[in-house]
């Protein structure tokens, strides 16, 4: 446990946020929008493992992966949500850009 | 009709009544408003009564005032015959009537402000009879504002005089707050001049003369009487020379009596009425308006009272507001017959009426003897009185020289200028202008006050020396004055006054005896005078000026103050938070994207803000 390093994985979840986070601002591609939430969620994940890893009795590392898991299945369902309003708002519009659906209305 | 002649009956009834028993008064008085006694500002509590008052001043003016206005109303049926809005006509004077009465037998100042302005409505109302006209229109406005300025001036009088005497007071009366403002009778003012606050005292005297100066049309609130002239001729009599101008003089009379007047506002009272007597004279000696001649003649008379009361001889000033009253009235309403029988009032085109008219032409003739000062006629004892008693005060009071010089000079004005008028109406073959030829005589009842008024006019000088009379000239102990005494020094004053008078009679025969108009003579001097004098100094011109610029531009001032300043704050606030709410909501674009980058930039911020706060943060969690 020991042997892994610190600062490498700070880095890398917060390398994860920035691409994640990059993407949310530049993308109007619904999809790569998506793409983007995923990745900076990936990095919230990614955290929680790794802090779990580090952590001492009485609860060694349990309730960070639990998060950890939980929050994979939340990734998984707000994709499904996502890929959902995709497809209804490109049965709508006929295009998956976001700046179209500006309204809150159809 | 009936009503005027109700009213005259019942005020020579309490002239005759008054007369008989010297000194008496009958004080008829409710209380209109009580406050109970409490601490504060009146511990005595505060009563406000309204009432009648007679007492001999107030019989003699109501004598003057119920006379003339029966006479007036008699000739009136005559003069007025052909005019529309008759109803009007009878029903303002009728009100008039009533209010001036009122006014004469009031108990207190305040019932007295109320009759005040009541005469003065009727004064505007009857000043704009031909309201059709724009110039009566503008006369009456003239006549209402400026005699507005002197209202409030009076109010502040009054408002002054009760807040010094408000809890002072003879001893049991507890002062005004405790009886109400009522004139307080007895040989003393209210109270002697001079307990109260000496500096208030003065203020309130020249606040009072600034609303009797606006009644009275004294100088500087002169303009507006010759243009009151618009109106009916009765109305010119009866308001405008006989009563309610005389309103004023009755004013500063029942102040000098009851409140008194500081040395200082006697001062000043006694120079503008000296002032007004000779500077309103002047304007008369051009004026081509028989009426207009004759109002500056009562703007001038005026004068006379005003120094009257001023130098301390009331009693002698209302003596000649009772003489002027008369031969006044009768020069207002000889004047009227003239324009009733020629159409006009331009003195230039009348000329040889005395054959058509010898009535009125006699008439005038009485008035204008009454006016110029000459024995045995009316005017000659009140004015020459007034002169006297003046003079006798001059020695004591040098500061009254200037008045009296100017005064004494005015008598010689007056005799000119009346007589200009008589000559330029009466005098020569035939009239100037060949329209006027039919001019006749007018029926009766136009008749019948120029009679009355011209034995008035004759006579009514010497009822001075009749013992009940002279009773209604008395006040508490002596009145200095009255009767006119005779000493050497008054005899050689009347002389030289009388020789002035005749002076000016004979200068206006001279120049205008022959009923023909001669060219004015061609050295400028004359010419430009002439115009001064016709422009009254500039003085309505300034006046005009004043109303139309100096307030104009002050009301602009006021609008652009409002508009740009109090207006342009509340638009101000206004547009900048329009604005800001404008840029506000362009923020909200519904695009995600965007919204994405407020929450990016909004955890910038706070995780900035917390790098900030750390060292705080940590070192109050390490406190606690």
């Amino acid at each position: 446990m020991s042997g892994l390093p610190f600062a490498g994985f700070l880095v890398l979840s917060g390398a994860l946020l920035a691409v994640g986070l990059f993407g949310v601002l530049t993308r109007r591609n619904f999809i790569l929008l998506l793409i983007a939430i995923e990745i900076a969620m990936n990095a919230a994940i990614l955290n929680f493992v790794y802090f779990a890893a580090f952590a001492r009795a009485p609860s060694p590392g349990l309730p960070g992966q639990a998060i950890a898991v939980v929050l994979i299945g939340f990734a998984a369902t707000e994709v499904a949500v996502g890929l959902a309003i995709v497809l209804a708002l490109n049965r709508v519009k006929g295009s998956i850009n976001v700046a179209e659906a500006s309204e809150l209305k159809l | 009709m009936a009503f005027g002649g109700v009213a005259m009956v019942l005020g020579v009834l309490l002239g005759i009544g008054e007369a008989s028993s010297p000194g008496s008064y009958t004080n008829v008085q409710f209380t209109w408003l009580k406050l109970a006694p409490s601490p504060g500002p009146f511990p005595s509590g505060f009563e406000l009564v309204m009432g009648t008052l007679v007492d001999p001043i107030s019989a003699l003016v109501l004598v003057v005032v119920t006379v003339v206005g029966f006479l007036v109303l008699l000739y009136s049926i005559g003069y007025m015959h052909h005019d529309r809005g008759l109803p009007r006509y009878y029903a303002e004077l009728s009100l008039f009537l009533a209010a001036m009465s009122g006014l004469v037998i009031s108990n207190n100042l305040l019932e007295f402000f109320l009759f005040w302005e009541l005469v003065g409505l009727c004064s505007y109302l009857l000043i704009g009879f031909y309201y059709e006209k724009p110039s009566a229109a503008s006369a009456a406005k003239e006549a209402f504002l400026v005699t507005r300025v002197g209202d409030v001036m009076f109010l502040l009088g009054i408002f002054l005089f009760f807040f010094v005497y408000a809890t002072k007071g003879p001893a049991g009366t507890g002062g005004w707050a405790a009886s109400g403002f009522v004139f307080v009778h007895g040989a003393a003012p209210f109270v002697p001049v001079g307990t109260g606050n000496a500096t208030l005292l003065t203020i309130a005297g020249i606040m009072i003369l600034g609303g009797a100066a606006g009644k009275s049309a004294q100088f500087p609130l002169h303009v507006w009487l010759p243009d009151a002239m618009e109106g009916p001729t009765t109305v010119s009599a009866l308001i405008h020379a006989a009563t309610m101008v005389a309103a004023g003089v009755y004013l500063l009379a029942v102040t000098s009596l009851f409140l008194g007047f500081t040395a200082l506002d006697q001062t000043v009272i006694v120079a503008i009425g000296g002032f007004t007597a000779f500077f309103a004279a002047t304007m008369a000696l051009v004026h081509p308006d028989i009426k207009r001649v004759i109002a500056y003649s009562t703007v001038s008379q005026l004068g006379y009272m005003v120094l009257a009361v001023g130098a301390g001889f009331t009693m002698v000033g209302l003596f000649h507001l009772f003489t002027h009253a008369f031969f006044k009235a009768l020069l207002f309403l000889a004047a009227g017959s003239v324009i009733h029988a020629v159409g006009t009032q331009d003195l230039f085109k009348m000329g040889g009426l005395r054959k058509k008219m010898r009535l009125t032409s006699a008439a005038f003739a009485i008035g204008g003897l009454a006016l110029a000062g000459i024995p045995p006629f009316a005017g000659f004892w009140s004015k020459d009185d007034i002169l006297s008693s003046v003079y006798s005060t001059l020695p004591s009071h040098p500061a009254y020289w200037p008045a009296f010089l100017l005064a004494f000079a005015a008598v010689f004005l007056t005799a000119y200028y009346i007589f200009r008028a008589w000559f330029l109406a009466f005098s020569g073959d035939k009239p100037r202008d060949p329209a006027l030829e039919h001019a006749h005589e007018g029926p009766w009842v136009m008749a019948v006050p120029l009679v009355v008024l011209s034995a008035v006019a004759i006579g009514g000088g010497l009822l001075v020396y009749l013992p009940g009379f002279a009773g209604l000239l008395l006040h508490g102990g002596g009145t200095p004055g009255i009767p006119p005494t005779l000493s050497p020094t008054d005899l050689l004053l009347s002389t030289a006054s009388v020789l002035l008078a005749v002076g000016g009679i004979l200068l206006a025969w001279r120049l205008w005896g022959n009923g023909r108009v001669a060219p004015l003579p061609s050295s400028s001097a004359v010419r430009s005078v002439r115009q001064v004098l016709l422009a009254r100094y500039g003085m309505k011109a300034a006046y005009d000026w004043i109303g139309t610029k100096g307030v104009y531009t002050l009301a602009r001032g006021a609008d652009f103050f409002d508009r740009f300043v109090i207006d342009g704050t509340v638009h101000g606030f206004e547009r900048t938070f329009g604005g800001l709410s404008d840029r506000l909501r362009r923020i909200q674009t519904g695009v995600v994207s965007d919204y994405a980058s407020y929450v990016v930039a909004g955890l910038i911020a706070v995780f900035a803000l917390m790098l900030l706060l750390a060292p705080y943060l940590l070192s109050r969690l390490g406190g606690a």
